[in-house]
């Protein structure tokens, strides 16, 4: 399919893109997420983008996720129905700053390739008005 | 006043034949697979296999299970332009037949 390479190099980055996105929500949704001390903390999820190298039309791919520190941070918190004898929870070592970095460039990202899609729409479309004599 | 004879009128003897015409090529048809018939019918299967595509994301969208709302986007605007190149590569060839047809014989 190398006719509308252009839109599916784009659908590439967006697929890519959008599942970011998914894994930023996924972080923010459980910055908050406490478990026991002798519990895994949430471990934030990072996609790992590849570049489509092997002859195809190109593009970008999802190769797999990869999961950040399950040690997390131990908050003292007493009263916490979960906290352990000592007071301690443990949460997720996320960074809500980076996390909405993130989200900024994710969505930058989808918007980019949403962008290269109405461009290689509007080029087919005036390429199609070439030698029309209305 | 003397007229000559017309047999002394000689001046057209000279005139020899035209010259043989050059041997004009001959037409063949392109490539024996049918030429732009092939190509129309192989281009339709092929706008017909993006319409496929199309519909098939556009009942997902309608029942719930469409993943990326993108992806529905994209194939319907590829169905869409590749169906106004169909149209207008048909329209191009009707033009040609019809600019054949009002030719003088």
């Amino acid at each position: 399919m190398a006719m509308f390479a252009a839109f599916h190099v784009a659908g590439s980055g967006l697929l890519a893109t959008r599942k970011w996105l998914d894994a930023v929500s996924d972080n923010i949704a459980n910055i908050n997420t406490v478990s026991r001390t002798e519990d895994d903390a949430f471990q934030a999820r990072m996609v790992v983008a590849q570049a489509e190298q092997y002859g195809g039309a190109g593009g970008v791919r999802v190769a797999g996720a990869m999961f950040g520190d399950p040690e997390g941070r131990l908050v003292h918190s007493p009263d916490h129905p979960l906290a352990d004898e000592q007071g301690y929870v443990r949460m997720p070592d996320i960074d809500l700053g980076d996390q909405m970095t993130q989200l900024m460039i994710a969505q930058r990202g989808y918007q980019a390739n949403l962008s290269v899609v109405k461009h290689a729409q509007d080029a087919y479309t005036s390429a199609l008005q070439l030698g029309q004599r209305r | 006043m003397s007229i000559p004879s017309i047999g002394s009128v000689t001046a057209l003897a000279g005139v020899a034949g035209l010259p043989a015409l050059p041997e004009l090529p001959s037409v063949t048809p392109a490539d024996g697979d049918g030429g732009f018939g092939a190509a129309l019918t192989s281009g339709l299967s092929q706008l017909e296999g993006l319409h496929d595509t199309s519909d098939v994301l556009a009942v997902q969208a309608a029942t719930g299970d469409l993943q990326d709302i993108h992806d529905y986007m994209i194939a319907s605007n590829e169905a869409s332009i590749a169906t106004e190149l169909t149209v207008a590569v048909r329209n191009k060839a009707v033009e040609a037949f019809t600019e054949i047809m009002r030719m003088q014989v």
